[in-house]
C-alpha cells in the first residue's frame, strides 16, 4: 500500500528546469541584498522556533455575550456541515466561555455552569463533562494538569487533574483575574486586575509577582504591557524583561486604546486593538525590523490565532472567519453561519465556537468555505449596514434572478453562509443584507438593502427570501416593486408576536422580542401583499416546538397551545399574501433554526422558483 | 556601474548555495501539489521570501523552505478557487474518482483525494517529499508526536479508502463482464 502510494508520486523522475528557476527567482528579488538582510537587529532565534499555534483565549467574555438570549430548546444544526465545515459538536448546555488544547484533547468550559468538557478532537465526541464546585473563567492546559481561572475567593487558580478528573490544588491569586492563562516554560502565567504578572509552578509555588498586564505569547516570549510605560515588552523563559519593546501608546492602534491579544503568525507578532468591540486594527510586528504596520479588519475584532502559517482572525458582529497572509497582508473573508467567538487549533486543524447556534465547529477554509470575495457593500451613511453578495463561478446563470437573503435580526447576514454557497453553485448570484453591531427597524433594514443595490450596480429581477423577523423588512422591501420574481419565507414572525409572546410568557423568558424589531400595526396594516408572485412559506410545525416536552413543562400546557395558535395564526396570514402560495412543513426544525438544520430545504424552494 | 559590498557578495553566495542545494526539492513539492503550470512560478516565491529572509533561515534549510512552500501553495489554492471555485469543488469530490479506472497508481491517488487536506498533506510530505518527522513537525508547525499520532491516522483512513475504491472498482468491472 504504502510502496503503491510512493510510486504514484507525479514528481518523482521530474528534473527541474534549473535556468529557468533561477531567471524567475532573480525577476523577483532583483540584484541587490534587501537592506533587512544585514541588519543588526536581526535575531534569526526567533524564527528558528516553528510556529507554535498561540492558544490565547479571548477570556472574559463580555457581558454582552452572557445577556444573549438563552435557547429553550435544542437546536438541531446538522445541517451547517458541509464544504469548508468539517464536523459539528452540538453544545448541549449552553455556550463555550472558553477554551483549551492538549494533545488532541479540546477542553471545554461551559459558559452556563461550572462544568468542563473533555473532547477528542479526532471524533468531536464529548467523552467526559467533569462538574466544577465553582465557576471558573478561563483554562489553559500544561504540565500534566489543566488550570482553572475562578473569580471565587478573590481570585484563585485551580489545578485540575484529567487522570483523576478532580481538582487538587488551589492556589491564590492575590486579586481578581486580569487575563487569559498562558502556559510558558513550565509554568502557569497570567496576570491579575491589579496589572501584577504572577507565575505560578506546576506544583503549585506562586513564583513571582511583578508589574504587567499578560498580553500573549510568541516569537519565544510572553508579552506584557508595562502599566508604567503602556508598552509592550518581552518577557524571556528565565523571566528577564524588555529584551525587546514594542512602543503602543497612539502608534501602534488606531482606536488607541491599548493592546488586547498578542499572538505570533507567519514569523510576526500581532497585535490586536483593545476595547471590544470598537477595536477595528491588527498591527503586524516584523522582528527583524521592528516595523509596525496596522492593518483595519473592521469592528467587532474577537480573537485571532496562528495557523497554517497564516494569521486567522474572528470579527463576531460580521460572523467572518478572516484569513490574513502574514506577508503580503491579503486578506480573505469567509462568513460563517453564527456568531462565532474562541478559536484554537487541534488535530492539525482550525476550531471555533459559534455562539449561535451553540456549537464547535472544524473548519477547512481550503475546502470550499464560503468566500465574501470583495463585494461586500457598506451602504456609506447607514453605520452598520452590509450587504454581503457572491457571484457564482463557472457555471454562472444569466437572465435569472438575483437571490436577496433578509436574516432574523439578531443572527444576521453570516448565518445564510451555507444556503449562499449552496445557491452559489447552482449559478446564482446572492446577496445577505444585514447590520452588524447597531439596531436596525425593519424599515432602515430595508432603505438600505435598496441603497446598498442601487450603490452596487445589481438590479432586479430578485427572489427574496428572509428568516423570522427578517420578514418585515422583506415586506416593505417588495412595496411597489414590479422586478420580484418570488418570495420565500423561512419561519416568518407574526406582527406584534414578541410583545405578545412577553405578554404571555413575562417571567420565563425575558422581555421576548424587542418593539423596534417588529412592524408597526398600522404600517402592517397598510402593506400591500404579494398579488400573485409566487410566494412558498416555510415553516416549522408550532407544535413541533411549543408542544415539545421541554417548553411544555416550562410554561404548561395552555401557554403552549396559545403560543402554538398565534405562531399557526401568523403562519396562515402570510401565505395569504400571494394568491399564488404554497406552505412547506420543515419537518424537525424549529423557530429560528431551519437553516441550521435543513438549509436543503430553502435552497431547493428557492431553485424552484428560478427555474 | 556600483560595486556590491562584500556584505552583498557574502549574501549572494549563501543564497546561491541554498537555491542549489534545495531548488530540486523545492520545485518537486510544488509540482505535486499545483501541477506543472503553475510549480515553477510558486517555486520561485519560496525562493524570494528566502531572499528576504535568508538570515532568519535556521540551520534545517530545507524544513524551511518546504514550509514557506506549504504557505506558498495554500495561496495559489486560494487563488485558483476564486478564479474556479465551482470546479475546484468538483474536482475535491470523492465521487470524482471513476469507478473504472483499475491501475492501482491511479486508485491510490483517488484515495488519497477521499482524505481530508491535512491527512493528505501529511502523506506527502512524509512519503513524496521524504521529510523526516522532524522536520514535518516543523514544516506543519506541530509536534513530532502529533506528527506520528497522525501519520498512523492517515495511513490507516488511506488504506481504507483504497480498500474501498478497489472493490467499487472490482464491482464495476464484474458488471460490466456480465453486461
Amino acid at each position: 500500500m504504502i510502496e503503491l502510494f510512493e510510486r504514484a508520486d507525479p514528481a518523482s523522475h521530474v528534473e527541474v528546469d534549473r535556468s529557468s528557476l533561477r531567471a524567475k527567482v532573480d525577476d523577483k528579488v532583483g540584484v541587490a541584498a534587501p537592506l533587512i538582510a544585514g541588519s543588526s537587529r536581526r535575531r534569526p532565534l526567533w524564527l528558528i522556533v516553528a510556529v507554535s499555534f498561540v492558544l490565547v483565549t479571548a477570556l472574559f467574555v463580555p457581558v454582552y455575550f452572557r445577556q444573549e438570549r438563552q435557547n429553550f430548546f435544542q437546536q438541531p444544526i446538522g445541517g451547517i456541515r458541509g464544504p469548508g465545515i468539517e464536523q459539528v459538536v452540538e453544545l448541549t448546555i449552553g455556550g463555550v466561555k472558553s477554551m483549551a488544547v492538549d494533545g488532541d484533547t479540546i477542553w471545554v468550559l461551559e459558559s452556563l455552569g461550572p462544568t468542563l468538557n473533555r473532547i477528542d478532537a479526532g471524533t468531536g465526541v464529548n467523552l467526559r463533562s467533569y462538574q466544577l464546585d465553582r465557576y471558573v473563567e478561563g483554562v489553559v492546559a500544561g504540565g500534566g494538569y489543566v488550570w482553572l481561572v475562578s473569580y471565587d475567593n478573590g481570585g484563585e487558580v485551580l489545578r485540575f487533574d484529567p487522570d483523576r478528573g478532580a481538582v487538587d490544588l488551589v492556589v491564590g491569586l492575590d486579586g481578581l483575574p486580569g487575563s487569559a492563562p498562558i502556559w510558558f516554560a513550565g509554568s502557569l502565567w497570567m496576570s491579575n486586575d491589579q496589572s501584577q504578572l504572577v507565575r505560578i509552578r506546576s506544583d503549585g509555588e506562586l513564583v513571582s509577582t511583578e508589574p504587567g498586564s499578560l498580553k500573549g505569547e510568541g516569537l519565544g516570549y510572553l508579552w506584557v504591557n508595562d502599566p508604567a510605560t503602556d508598552r509592550i515588552e518581552s518577557v524571556a523563559e528565565d523571566g528577564s524583561r524588555g529584551e525587546i519593546v514594542i512602543q503602543t501608546d497612539g502608534t501602534v492602534t488606531p482606536v488607541g486604546s491599548g493592546i488586547r491579544q498578542v499572538i505570533e503568525a507567519g514569523g510576526y507578532l500581532w497585535l490586536m486593538d483593545d476595547d471590544f468591540p470598537n477595536g477595528t486594527a491588527v498591527t503586524r510586528f516584523d522582528p527583524a525590523t521592528g516595523e509596525l504596520e496596522p492593518l483595519t479588519l473592521g469592528p467587532g475584532l474577537h480573537g485571532m490565532i496562528g495557523f497554517n502559517g497564516a494569521l486567522w482572525v474572528i470579527l463576531h458582529y460580521d460572523h467572518m472567519l478572516v484569513r490574513v497572509d502574514p506577508e503580503s497582508g491579503e486578506v480573505t473573508r469567509y462568513p460563517l453561519p453564527g456568531k462565532p467567538g474562541q478559536m484554537v487549533v487541534a488535530d492539525s486543524s482550525l476550531w471555533d465556537v459559534l455562539f449561535h447556534p451553540q456549537a464547535l465547529i472544524r473548519l477547512d477554509p481550503d475546502d470550499g468555505l464560503l468566500e465574501a470575495g470583495e463585494v461586500v457593500v457598506e451602504t456609506g451613511a447607514d453605520s452598520g449596514h452590509r450587504l454581503l453578495c457572491t457571484a457564482p463561478g463557472a457555471g454562472r446563470l444569466s437572465d435569472i434572478p438575483t437571490i436577496l437573503l433578509e436574516p432574523f435580526d439578531w443572527i444576521d447576514y453570516g448565518s445564510w453562509s451555507v444556503i449562499q454557497a449552496q445557491l452559489n453553485d447552482q449559478g446564482l448570484t446572492v446577496c445577505a443584507n444585514g447590520f452588524v453591531g447597531v439596531d436596525a427597524t425593519p424599515a432602515e433594514r430595508a432603505s438600505s438593502l435598496q441603497r446598498a443595490l442601487v450603490n452596487s450596480g445589481i438590479r432586479g429581477p430578485f427572489v427574496l427570501v428572509s428568516n423570522g423577523d427578517g420578514v418585515h423588512a422583506t415586506r416593505l422591501f417588495a412595496q411597489n416593486r414590479d422586478d420580484i420574481e418570488g418570495v420565500v419565507l423561512v419561519d416568518p414572525m407574526p406582527v406584534g408576536f414578541g410583545s405578545a409572546f412577553a405578554d404571555l410568557l413575562p417571567d420565563e423568558f425575558g422581555s421576548g422580542h424587542p418593539p423596534w424589531l417588529d412592524l408597526p400595526q398600522d404600517i402592517a396594516d397598510a402593506l400591500q401583499g404579494f398579488y400573485d408572485v409566487p410566494l412558498v412559506v416555510i415553516g416549522q410545525t408550532p407544535e413541533a416546538v411549543f408542544f415539545s416536552p421541554m417548553f411544555r413543562e416550562s410554561v404548561g400546557d395552555d401557554k403552549a397551545k396559545k403560543v402554538s395558535d398565534l405562531w399557526q395564526d401568523g403562519l396562515d396570514f402570510y401565505a395569504r399574501l400571494s394568491t399564488n402560495s404554497r406552505t412547506v412543513s420543515a419537518e424537525g426544525g424549529g423557530m429560528e433554526v431551519i437553516y441550521w438544520e435543513h438549509p436543503e430545504i430553502i435552497v431547493e424552494q428557492v431553485l424552484e422558483l428560478v427555474r | 556601474m556600483s560595486k556590491a559590498s562584500p556584505d552583498q557578495d557574502k549574501f549572494r553566495r549563501r543564497f546561491d548555495a541554498l537555491f542549489s542545494s534545495h531548488h530540486q526539492d523545492v520545485y518537486r513539492y510544488c509540482l505535486r501539489r499545483l501541477g506543472s503550470s503553475e510549480a515553477e512560478d510558486a517555486a520561485a516565491e519560496v525562493f524570494a521570501v528566502a531572499w528576504r529572509r535568508l538570515n532568519q533561515i535556521p540551520p534545517e534549510e530545507r524544513a524551511w523552505l518546504l514550509g514557506v512552500a506549504y504557505r506558498v501553495v495554500g495561496n495559489y489554492y486560494r487563488s485558483r478557487r476564486r478564479r474556479i471555485r465551482l470546479s475546484t469543488r468538483l474536482q475535491s469530490a470523492p465521487a470524482q474518482v471513476p469507478a473504472q479506472v483499475t491501475d492501482e497508481p491511479r486508485l491510490v491517488l483517488g484515495a488519497l483525494a477521499t482524505l481530508r487536506a491535512s491527512d493528505q498533506e501529511l502523506l506527502r510530505l512524509s512519503l513524496w517529499d521524504d521529510l523526516t518527522r522532524s522536520e514535518i513537525a516543523q514544516v506543519l508547525g506541530i509536534n513530532e508526536n502529533a506528527v506520528d499520532q497522525r501519520l498512523h491516522r492517515a495511513r490507516s483512513r488511506l488504506k481504507a479508502s483504497f480498500e474501498a475504491l478497489t472493490e467499487e472498482s472490482v464491482q464495476v468491472q464484474t458488471k460490466g463482464a456480465s453486461a
